[in-house]
């Protein structure tokens, strides 16, 4: 507790200093410079959350999930990000743009068209990543099982396997021996990977159900069993997951194997 | 005259005649028959015998009789006289000071009773020069000869011999090539020259070395010496790239002669040509010096491009590169990416996280030396780097290596890079005022200069960036997706920028110049990933910006394969007096008739001077033969010079005296002598007897027959003369 206590009021000044900052260079920059430059766009992030909208079942049964874990990001990682996620389809033409698609559900969802699985698949082979989760809580419900049947029609000679636990997604920033999420449904990560590079991750443990707030800042909702701790590791993990999603198999450069099993021993 | 002396020689066949006789004998007895009862039994008889004798006389006539006279001539016995020209026999020795040669010609014309002139009298001598091949020579030609050949192959010199000459009397110190063992009908009499005991030498006989070798990776050279004299002697066994010594190694003599294999070793820490000689020093008394010395060329290249990466954050410029450089197996990529920076906080103890501390003290102070290009990628140098590396950076740079620095937020570290040494290296000013865009998008397109630009001239044409023209490579730019952000900078005069901003003023974006021997480049963007992105969206594949990143690369580390042209080197270039042949290449995609029709090739000989040397078409493709003919040993500079660039190789031609084993071989001429059956036979006063018995041996005689028609000269007026000329 005394952690999550640390770790929010941290967020708080840390985001009322930037704040305050962009207010001062943008008032500096009206006062300057008439150009149409904005204080968005002076600060626009290099990680952003692109949730595909589908048809059918439910596409966004966690709509307040990006705040917390883009600012834990910026407070952990140097990584910049923005808050504001993206709504896209699989028809979106800036579909390929975007660095992170990210997808969730509880229920069966309609079947991608040809077209659409074209798109993704192409998406997903040159270089994109997603990031599905189901967050029903439990295992084998609508999602999951529309989910897997795209995956099978996608890659048909890549199977949504477990990943093992030396995969880069567990090393990527924090070194993860547990996984988090608002249900342990499982107690790893599921994910189809092609040579060396896993574009497709898969969790079924609601990681964005943990990282809800509501916008008074409270948690929406409980993280069962483990509680605040299971909620901790659901932000690590999800943290690892962004990392990875942009460093691919970084950690398992051969610099980095010592310092991991070092620490991995301890 | 006896009557074993006379035969006869019909005119006809003889069954001819005998049949003509039979007839004529018969039809004068069938005559006689016939007129006996009318003439009465004497005069029938009478006539009868006078045809018959007429007959007979005329049968005598048809058998021809002649006379045979015989005579037994004697043949005089060729002698070919070998004279052996190689290089060995220049060899000065002994008291008299003069070579083997020198001496050899004294044999044959000085002296009370000269070999030449003695063997003249009694047989028929041809005299012949061997060196490479078998040159007939006249006597007054020997004064002139000079022992500058390489060494002769006696077993096909014999083949061109054997059958016109009975005895070849061949004097030479023994160095020829023979295979012995084939059978031949020509003796050879063989005449040592030169003193076995006293020559002493050293030399390096062979050397083997790889002609390609990899930066980094130890090279072994096996070195065979061959000594003459000097048992129990250590001798160092240099190995020098120009005047500087790479390694030497001391290697004792055990044995006279005998040989000795020394292994030398060195790490090139350099791309390129190296000429390399190997060399022992001179020893007291040697007999040659020219031998001890022994030139050859590595051409070291990259096993790997070897590249050091550090990133100032995640992104996706930095994965997509990451992942690009990785994929490459021809680059060795050792990349940092900053994970946190001081300023983030942590929230578990340093063992839960996987980071790992930045070894900026071993990369830029020690291991730098060792990559072959440095990338900064949005990397804000300050919170890591103190002056001391950035000084690193710029020798390293200075000294030939490659710099690339990747655009971004903190592509110039809030102006902290203007009056560094990395602002010193980079092609690109720093603006005083905004230094980064992102706030509309914008488009980029060839620059005129990054139209011809090896690193920009991609086409979407799938035959190859070749098959685009100018118009088709500024289209295929202006296909790509516009870029979200941009850093504002202005080039340096000394900068060739090859991609500018299409949209307003043309901000550079990918901009190069060299700096000392190096070479840098600046990618003003951190979206560089959208031209990947972008591309694959059209549904057109990855190949652009793969090709893009592969050509950067390449240009950077002066990556021989990007070179227009290339020249292939013959892999044994022989020696002094031998045509070297060179192959020149260009690049497919770099074949333009504007640039096939001005290619020029030219050769500097050891000492600098421009030497003739020729160039044609093979007659496939952009292909090109040079050759040139070396007239000494050294190293030879090849140049080829085209409107894409030039390009320089050099090559290690051998000297005739290089490897030079010019010990007398008597024993080589005691198998020659014996396995021909001929004779060794050491100068002496009784040289010339030896010989002329050696050459009796040959000696032949044929019998000569006249036949003169007995009825050319029916009263024998010419037969006293004919008998007595011919017995």
């Amino acid at each position: 507790m005394k952690f999550l206590l640390s770790m929010t009021t941290s967020s708080f000044k840390r985001c009322s200093r930037r704040d305050f900052l962009s207010l001062g260079l943008g008032l500096a920059a009206g006062c300057f410079f008439s150009g149409p430059k904005s204080l968005l766009s002076a600060s626009f992030p290099h990680f952003f959350f692109a949730q595909l909208k589908y048809r059918g079942g439910e596409w966004d049964p966690n709509p307040q999930f990006t705040e917390a874990i883009i600012e834990e990001l910026e407070l952990r990682t140097s990584i910049d990000g923005m808050k504001e996620r993206r709504v896209t389809t699989l028809s979106d033409p800036d579909l390929f743009f975007y660095p992170f698609l990210y997808m969730a559900g509880k229920y069966e969802f309609d079947p991608f068209t040809p077209q659409e699985r074209e798109t993704l698949r192409r998406f997903l082979s040159y270089g994109g990543f997603l990031f599905a989760e189901d967050t029903m809580g439990a295992k084998g419900f609508g999602f999951d099982q529309a989910f897997r049947r795209e995956m099978k029609q996608l890659f048909p000679d890549h199977e949504l396997r477990r990943l093992a636990s030396d995969h880069s997604v567990y090393q990527s920033f924090y070194i993860i021996g547990s996984v988090g999420g608002r249900q342990r449904v499982n107690g790893y990560l599921e994910g189809i990977t092609v040579d060396n590079w896993t574009p497709v991750i898969y969790s079924q443990n609601d990681l964005s159900g943990a990282w809800t707030r509501d916008r008074f800042g409270k948690w929406i909702n409980e993280c069962v069993p483990g509680g605040e701790i299971q909620r901790s590791g659901a932000f690590k993990l999800g943290i690892n997951i962004i990392v990875y999603s942009l460093t691919s198999d970084y950690k398992k450069d051969v610099i980095h194997h010592p310092f991991i099993k070092r620490r991995q021993s301890l | 005259m006896n009557l074993d002396q006379i035969t006869i020689a019909p005119v006809f066949p003889l069954w001819l005649i005998l049949l003509l006789f039979s007839l004529g004998f018969a039809s004068a007895i069938a005559q006689y028959r016939f007129i006996r009862g009318r003439l009465g039994h004497s005069r029938a008889l009478g006539l009868s015998f006078l045809r018959l004798g007429a007959i007979s006389f005329l049968i005598a006539f048809a058998l021809n009789p002649s006379l045979v006279a015989k005579k037994e001539h004697k043949v005089l016995p060729a002698i070919a006289i070998l004279l052996d020209t190689s290089q060995s026999m220049g060899q000065v020795e002994g008291p008299t000071k003069a070579s083997r040669l020198e001496e050899a010609k004294a044999l044959l014309t000085e002296g009370a009773n000269p070999l030449l002139k003695s063997l003249s009298e009694r047989f028929e001598v041809r005299l012949y020069g061997v060196g490479e091949s078998l040159r007939a020579i006249e006597a007054k030609e020997l004064g002139d000869l000079k022992a500058e050949g390489m060494k002769g192959n006696l077993s096909e010199i014999l083949k061109e011999l054997s059958g016109k000459n009975t005895l070849a009397l061949l004097l030479s110190d023994g160095n020829l090539n023979w295979n012995g063992g084939q059978s031949t009908n020509l003796p050879i009499v063989t005449v040592p020259l030169g003193s076995t005991g006293e020559y002493k030498d050293i030399l390096i006989k062979a050397v083997k070395a790889p002609s390609l070798a990899f930066r980094g990776r130890e090279v072994m050279i096996d070195v065979t010496i061959k000594s003459y004299g000097y048992t129990g002697l250590t001798l160092p066994v240099l190995l020098k790239e120009g005047g500087k010594l790479l390694t030497a190694k001391n290697t004792r003599i055990n044995a006279s002669p005998g040989e000795v294999t020394a292994s030398l070793s060195f790490i090139p820490d350099e791309v390129g040509q190296k000429n390399l000689s190997i060399s022992i020093p001179q020893q007291f008394g040697e007999s040659l010096v020219s031998n001890n010395s022994f030139n050859l060329s590595v051409k070291v290249v990259r096993d790997k491009i070897r590249i050091l990466m550090v990133s100032g954050n995640p992104s996706m410029n930095y994965r997509f590169m990451r992942t690009t450089l990785k994929n490459d197996p021809s680059i060795d990529l050792l990349s940092f990416v900053i994970l946190r920076t001081p300023s983030d906080i942590l929230n578990v103890p340093p063992q839960e996280l996987s980071l790992i501390p930045f070894p900026v003290e071993t990369l830029f102070s020690k291991e730098i030396k060792n990559f072959d290009l440095l990338i900064f990628d949005n990397f804000k140098y300050n919170l890591y780097l103190s002056p001391h590396h950035l000084e690193s950076i710029r020798e390293f740079v200075r000294g030939g290596g490659g710099f690339a620095m990747i655009g971004g937020p903190n592509l110039l570290n809030e102006g902290r890079y203007a009056m560094t040494p990395i602002g010193e290296i980079l092609p690109v000013r720093f603006p005083e005022k905004e230094d980064y865009r992102r706030d509309s998008q914008v488009g980029v397109r060839l620059s005129r200069a990054g139209v011809a630009h090896l690193i920009t001239r991609l086409s979407s044409d799938t035959a190859g960036d070749a098959a685009g023209d100018d118009a088709q490579r500024l289209s295929f730019w202006k296909e790509m997706p516009p870029l979200d952000g941009f850093n504002l900078l202005e080039a340096k005069s000394s900068a060739i920028v090859l991609l500018e901003s299409a949209d307003g003023i043309p901000w550079p974006l990918l901009t190069v110049s060299n700096y000392g021997n190096g070479r840098v480049l600046t990618l003003a963007t951190d979206y560089s990933w959208k031209w990947y992105m972008g591309m694959v969206a059209k549904g057109k594949g990855n190949h652009a910006y793969l090709r893009l990143m592969d050509r950067m690369v390449r240009w950077l580390t002066k990556d021989p394969g990007l070179d227009p042209v290339q020249i292939t080197l013959p892999e044994s270039t022989g020696s002094a007096g031998q045509e070297i042949e060179i192959r020149i290449k260009f690049r497919e995609e770099d074949l333009s008739p504007n640039l096939r029709s001005m290619v020029s090739f030219s050769v500097l000989n050891p000492d600098g001077i421009k030497i003739e040397s020729r160039l044609k078409p093979t007659g496939q493709s952009g292909e090109y033969l040079g050759s040139f003919l070396p007239q000494k040993g050294g190293i030879y500079k090849l140049k080829v010079e085209t409107s894409a660039g030039n390009l320089e190789e050099s090559i290690v031609v051998a000297g005739l005296l290089d490897s030079l084993d010019a010990a007398p071989d008597h024993e080589q001429l005691k198998k020659i002598s014996a396995s021909t059956g001929g004779k060794f036979l050491p100068r002496s006063e009784g040289l010339l007897k030896e010989v002329e018995d050696f050459g009796r041996k040959g000696e032949s005689r044929f019998i000569e027959e006249k036949w003169s028609s007995v009825w050319a000269s029916p009263f024998g007026e010419d037969w006293g003369q004919v008998l007595q000329s011919y017995n």
